[in-house]
């Protein structure tokens, strides 16, 4: 059937099948972010730049929830109430019903950490969604904390917050997970050379959905400055 | 090898077309064939630039004597008599008009002709090479096609007359198949971007045709479905230059509700402008190399129905 935009799912948007696992998601999302970049020439004279925004935004929507396990399941349980899913993806047990806090832990590990107010809303200059997307335009998604620097263990709450388990960044990354769990212990000494440091942040970066040069830039300057008190 | 040659026992008619003027549609067109004849089919290429025919040149053929001005005027009646041999084993050519103006336009008569003779015409395959524009004559031609095949370059300038040139040929695909003139009249008035109806997409327009005469919508809808033409990105120099066939397939299956296959890419490659040059056809001047091989690897996606996917960029 005949689809406008707003009327894709999730699934759709990204172009893959319900069944995709983490890494089919990171990647669909890595590509179809790009066929959606304000300057990407092959959207030339199709759309309007507020079109473009309000599919971009949508597709960071669609990754942020497919990303994070449970509100996928919960996604898809949404989408199978309304028929729109005919490929199951196997859903172990039945889930809880939708928590309306954001995700965020309520002991946070430093206190350089603190939540972000709630995004803001999208403009209202929106066009009211059809019925049928509805449920998944209303959604609020989990806003992702704010971090004021990026040390150690707030890379590791925003992985966590994220639903992405060490495995999973190591697949998507092709990082050793135990690199990753260096680099969120901060046990600078077991980690590699300055240069490929830097290539990995900037991959888990990109993986959280963090900005890669402000990650990468408070990452190393904690780290050198760590290595320069380090006593000897 | 072998297995492509039971992939089709009936004549099929392949159109290359575009909408942009330059971007390699002859050049495409003419090495198709030629991979094609390698195969042992028997392959006719009729030059369907009507106004700038040049077809024979990318085969190494100086001006015919035959043309198929020759036939659309009538000074030839059968089709067979202005049908020239390459050279090339199993490859004919019917070039294109050469002389009189009103070549580029023949009237509908004359072009339901073309289209009879065409379809009586002993060959395993027909490739039609279009001209550039989104005139109706080359819609035309794009849509008796059973694939229509679209040439683009990774350029905004191409890829936006792709795009118009998709726009335009299914609308003029719609506007054959409704009767009523209201409806019509809205797909013309459509077609203009900037129509005060708020008719931007192909979406809206059937949206607005079902509140008019809802089976013809539905009709309309599955039609937009069963139109699939396929892409070639030409003149590739990098890895991003790939993946703008992705991009365009993505674009248009969201903007026009189509789905497009994307068949393959044909690299950049200074040898294409050399065998120009030389008046010699690429394939068979540098049959080892890139562009020649891209091209080799678009006509086996073409037979076995395959296309590129994704994971080929990882």
């Amino acid at each position: 059937m005949l689809k406008r935009i707003d009327e894709l799912n999730f699934y759709e948007l990204l172009e893959i099948e319900p069944s995709a696992t983490p890494q089919d998601i990171h990647r669909a999302y890595d590509r179809i972010r790009k066929v959606y970049d304000p300057n990407s020439i092959a959207l030339y004279s199709l759309f309007s730049p507020e079109e473009t925004a309000t599919i971009r935004r949508k597709i960071e929507d669609a990754y942020r929830t497919l990303m994070h396990e449970k509100q996928r399941n919960e996604y898809d349980h949404r989408l199978r109430d309304q028929q729109d899913l005919p490929e199951l993806r196997p859903i172990p047990q039945p889930v809880p019903p939708l928590r309306p806090a954001p995700v965020v832990p309520d002991v946070l590990p430093e206190p350089v950490v603190r939540a972000a107010p709630p995004a803001p809303q999208p403009p209202a200059t929106q066009p009211p969604a059809p019925q049928r997307a509805a449920p998944a335009a209303e959604r609020k998604i989990v806003p992702p904390a704010v971090v004021t620097e990026f040390s150690g263990p707030a890379i590791k709450m925003l992985r966590e917050q994220a639903g992405l388990t060490l495995r999973n960044v190591a697949d998507i990354t092709k990082i050793s997970s135990r690199y990753i769990e260096h680099i969120e212990n901060e046990a600078y000494a077991k980690l590699p050379a300055r240069p490929y440091l830097r290539g990995f942040l900037v991959q888990y970066a990109r993986v959280l959905g963090a900005d890669p040069e402000r990650f990468v830039a408070d990452y190393l300057k904690r780290s050198a400055s760590a290595t320069v008190e380090r006593p000897r | 090898m072998i297995e492509l040659q039971d992939a089709l026992r009936k004549k099929e008619i392949w159109a290359v077309g575009g909408g942009k003027g330059g971007i390699g549609k002859s050049l495409i067109t003419g090495n198709i064939g030629i991979c094609l004849a390698r195969l042992k089919k028997k392959v006719l290429l009729v030059d369907a630039d009507l106004g700038g025919a040049n077809l024979h040149t990318t085969l190494g053929i100086g001006v015919p004597e035959m043309t198929l001005s020759d036939f659309l005027a009538r000074r030839v009646e059968n089709i067979q008599d202005v049908i020239i041999r390459t050279g090339i084993p199993n490859l004919n050519l019917i070039s294109g008009a050469q002389d009189f103006l009103d070549a580029a336009n023949p009237n509908f008569a004359q072009k339901s002709r073309l289209l009879r003779h065409l379809e009586s015409l002993d060959a395993d395959y027909v490739l039609l090479d279009l001209g550039a524009g989104t005139s109706f004559n080359i819609l035309d031609f794009f849509l008796f096609s059973d694939h229509g095949i679209l040439v683009v370059l990774p350029e905004p300038t191409a890829i936006e007359n792709a795009y118009r040139f998709i726009k335009s040929a299914f609308y003029r695909r719609f506007r054959k198949i409704v009767n009523n003139q209201g409806i019509k009249d809205l797909i013309d008035a459509a077609m203009d971007q900037k129509n005060t109806m708020g008719i931007r997409t192909p979406f809206d327009l059937i949206e607005r045709i079902k509140q008019m005469e809802r089976e013809v919508g539905e009709i309309l809808e599955l039609e937009v479905l069963k139109f699939k033409p396929k892409l070639i990105v030409n003149q590739v120099r990098t890895k991003n230059d790939i993946q703008i066939g992705f991009s365009m397939k993505s674009a248009c299956h969201k903007y026009f509700g189509i789905n497009i296959d994307y068949l393959g890419y044909v690299e950049y490659d200074d040898c294409v402008w050399q065998s120009i040059r030389s008046k010699r056809p690429l394939s068979v001047e540098y049959p080892y190399s890139r562009p020649a091989r891209c091209i080799e690897r678009i006509v086996h996606n073409l037979l076995r129905k395959e296309q590129l996917t994704t994971s080929m960029l990882y």
